[in-house]
């Protein structure tokens, strides 16, 4: 291919330490990425411009947006987005494919577990105080059962790259994860900006996602229901994944209903229609357990349902996911899946867990205060980039704040070795740099286990910044599955 | 559809034709006023404040009417919720909460419309309010254009198209109300009657509709039938009437195995066929002079169970399960047998 001037690949950046996904070496493209390198060699960066042009106008179009609180009642944002994708080889997301099926089965067979059972606990793989304290766990699940066993009928695993070049699970997401609408819309943008890029590379297809969420609704609903009537439940417009909520129901066809949308009666929950109350069978919901019933949760939840618990229990209606998963998202918890998979699937597990450290056990407790300089201290309930402690980026003062957090509440903190995320080309004020990025990739849990082949690839759009957060400055990358 | 989607989409027509019609209102009577002298300009701007049933209000704010005052509380005072400003903003709030169910195009509108009131120079428009009566009122006519080109003609349209008509209907039956008696008071044929009709007329933008009518002269009466009665121009109250009974049956009946709702005593096919019927077959000779008023006072009182219908059939939804209607119905059979 040859190279026709100027183009945006000129100025690379000093690799450092970290693994970098296009380049193993300053002058060594790794070969999955070799086509796209190529391709960019011939885009001018006037040509970049106005692909770059072309993409902000149709993410603004179509509304792609998420609420940043805190300014003036919230405002509406455009999720920064990449142009250059980030690749997985077939091989590579085979590998993933498995690994995540094997981890959602057993956190799935673990949520059954201990709300029936409790083997897991009787055999002490687990510590029983651990689960009991955890709050997310839900007492009024004991002895609930859910329709086909099923707890995280959606999963959105994160999963970093470290500087070893394997794969680490960050978090699991149990409860309703989002960011699938911008895995959606990027592909979109990125078909539209780079089309013929997609015809040299076998890219696999997610536009499936919604379809296939569908189906595995439908197929999760009460027995006898063959047309079952699903309907997606919201907090409402001000929510910051309220543009998720319509975009996906409308992709799968449902009703999005706020909490006065429906009413229970007589352990039946129904929408409130121009035409009369309607049966519901499956609810998705992207409300947090506390909030979806005041007569068993918060009281003052104006977002829920009254009675909807005593319909959920009785088992005629169907919450995906189910109420009380985010106990396996304590992160303290978090650092007993490779165990959970040992006892459940008698397999070895194929992901690896990011070394943590247990605030509980006193031994590791003391090693935590020791080295809280190096280490990532997180509180077990936090997500999102906020309540952690980045040892080596602290100062003396915020070390001794979080020592004494720890030291009062040793049960809710956790720490693990900093990660030196992989990194990935991105294009920053016109040059390329290599930015820190993580991957979310979407599991569904139904009848079968689909992972659809691609995921929101997250990227930390600050120069050096580890955080990939979108409220943090984060943006994300189409990420493309290859077939072969 | 849910009750909740039908109820904001009925609102939001209802909220952007109130804006619309308070305007031109305004704007009608703003230059109907300066060219009066034999009349009372006070007496003028006190009636269109009386027109929107908030005279109460007003009077407790201002005391006494004058243009500034007028023009200020209608269109923006903070504690009028009648106020055009209000009005806007009610119709985006409700806009934003069933943004997905309504057109792009008619989000933009909306929003365009919001932030022309908002960011208005008001005093300005004290000084000057003729350019921003005509931004209100074609934000307003676009939108419903807009909304008419842009969505499939199906039940959330209908819903729209319910709000409209009824509001319409509504302010077209005030607008007699304040104006017939000052009106019908003056000799036909005087050039201060005229001026009064075409001020009339032009505040539902019938002036040129009603000119071109065949057979018809600047008469009161005629004025006043054609603003009722006409089946043709779009703020006739018969007009609105059967533009909302259109709706409704299209909005059909309730769902299957249920009893027939269209049968329920306040279904609002029944009382609203009842007055397009009771319309229809008026004899306009019956109700004129002193009879008005009350007649009147009586269209706004029926428009305004039509729309309690609505609500009651289609927002309400009653909890009544289909396991419980057998039962019901024994219940029924018992007292009759």
């Amino acid at each position: 291919m040859p190279n026709t001037g100027a183009s945006i690949l000129d100025k690379t950046y000093p690799l450092g330490d970290f693994y970098d996904e296009m380049f193993a070496s300053p002058d060594e493209i790794r070969p999955h990425y070799r086509v796209l390198h190529d391709y960019l060699q011939t885009l001018s960066p006037a040509d970049f411009a106005e692909r770059r042009r072309l993409a902000d106008t149709t993410f603004l179009n179509q509304g792609i947006t998420f609420t940043v609180y805190g300014e003036d009642q919230g405002v509406e944002r455009i999720f920064p987005f990449d142009l250059i994708p980030r690749i997985i080889p077939a091989a590579e997301w085979a590998m993933l494919e498995r690994g995540l099926t094997q981890r959602v089965t057993a956190l799935n067979q673990f949520l059954r577990d201990i709300y029936h059972d409790q083997r897991i606990l009787r055999e002490k793989i687990v510590p029983a105080d651990l689960v009991f304290s955890a709050s997310h766990f839900c007492r009024d699940m004991i002895g609930v059962d859910v329709p086909k066993d099923i707890y995280t009928h959606i999963v959105g695993t994160d999963l970093v790259r470290g500087a070893d070049g394997e794969f680490y699970v960050l978090e699991d997401n149990l409860r309703s994860p989002s960011g699938v609408s911008y895995m959606l819309e990027n592909r979109t943008v990125m078909k539209r900006s780079f089309g013929e890029l997609f015809a040299r590379y076998g890219v696999r297809p997610v536009e499936y996602y919604p379809q296939e969420l569908l189906n595995m609704l439908k197929a999760v609903a009460p027995q006898g229901y063959t047309d079952a009537t699903v309907v997606l439940l919201t907090p409402g417009l001000h929510n910051s994944a309220y543009f998720e909520h319509t975009f996906l129901a409308r992709q799968m066809g449902i009703e999005i209903v706020e909490g006065r949308d429906l009413v229970a009666h007589h352990n039946q929950i129904y929408m409130r229609t121009t035409r009369g109350l309607q049966l519901v069978d499956v609810i998705y919901r992207r409300l947090d357990d506390e909030f979806m019933d005041p007569l068993t949760f918060r009281k003052d939840s104006l977002l829920g349902v009254p009675g909807l618990m005593n319909a959920y229990r009785a088992g005629n209606v169907v919450l995906a996911n189910a109420i009380g998963t985010g106990v396996a998202d304590d992160k303290a918890i978090y650092s007993f899946v490779p165990e959970m998979i040992r006892f459940y699937l008698s397999e070895e597990p194929l992901l690896h867990n990011v070394p943590t450290y247990l605030g509980l056990r006193e031994n590791e407790r003391d090693h935590i205060l020791a080295n809280l300089d190096k280490l990532v201290v997180k509180a077990v309930n936090e997500s999102g980039g906020y309540g952690m402690l980045i040892g080596p980026e602290s100062t003396a003062a915020q070390r001794e704040e979080f020592g004494a957090r720890v030291a009062a509440n040793p049960r809710n903190y956790i720490a693990q070795p900093t990660l030196a995320l992989s990194r990935h080309p991105t294009v920053l004020d016109d040059c390329l740099e290599g930015c820190h990025i993580d991957l979310r990739p979407y599991i569904l849990l139904g009848d079968k286990v689909t992972v659809v082949p691609g995921g929101l690839t997250r990227v930390a759009l600050r120069r050096g910044s580890l955080v990939v957060n979108s409220s943090q400055g984060g943006g994300s990358k189409d990420t493309w599955v290859l077939r072969e | 559809m849910l009750a909740r989607v039908a109820e904001s989409l009925n609102w939001m027509a209802r909220y952007i034709e109130r804006a619309e019609d308070v305007t031109r209102l305004l704007a009608v009577n703003f230059n109907a006023l300066l060219d009066t002298t034999a009349l009372d300009a006070t007496a003028g701007w006190e009636s269109i404040v009386t027109m929107n049933g908030d005279a109460a209000l007003f009077q407790e704010i201002y005391g006494q009417a004058s243009a500034q005052a007028v023009i200020e509380f209608l269109l923006w005072h903070p504690l009028n919720p009648n106020a055009v400003t209000a009005c806007i903003t009610h119709a985006r709030e409700n806009a934003r909460s069933v943004r997905e169910r309504i057109s792009s195009e008619m989000w933009e509108h909306i929003n365009r419309l919001y932030f022309l009131v908002r960011e208005v120079d008001r005093a300005q428009v004290i000084r000057s309010p003729h350019e921003f009566f005509r931004e209100v009122r074609d934000g307003s006519q676009a939108f419903q254009g807009v909304a008419q080109a842009t969505m499939t003609h199906d039940e959330p349209f209908e819903f729209i198209r319910l709000g409209t008509h009824l509001e319409r209907a509504d302010k077209t039956v005030r607008l007699l109300e304040a104006k017939y008696l000052d009106v019908s008071r003056l000799p036909d044929g005087s050039a201060e009657t005229a001026l009064q009709l075409i001020a009339l007329l032009r505040s539902c933008s019938a002036f040129e509709p009603f000119r071109r009518a065949p057979g018809l002269s600047l008469e009161t009466n005629r004025v006043v039938e054609y603003l009722l009665l006409s089946r043709a121009f779009p703020r006739a109250v018969l007009f609105c009437v059967n533009a909302c009974l259109q709706s409704v049956g299209r909005l059909g009946d309730a769902g299957p195995g249920l009893v027939s709702e269209q049968s329920r005593p306040d279904h609002p096919q029944r009382s609203l066929g009842r007055l397009s019927a009771d319309l229809e077959y008026l004899d306009i000779n019956d109700v004129l002079g002193e009879r008005m008023d009350a007649y009147l006072n009586q269209l706004l009182a029926r428009l305004n169970g039509s729309s309690a219908d609505v609500a009651r059939t289609y927002f309400n939804t009653r909890v009544i399960l289909a396991d419980e209607r057998p039962k019901q119905q024994q219940m029924q059979q018992q007292q009759q047998g």
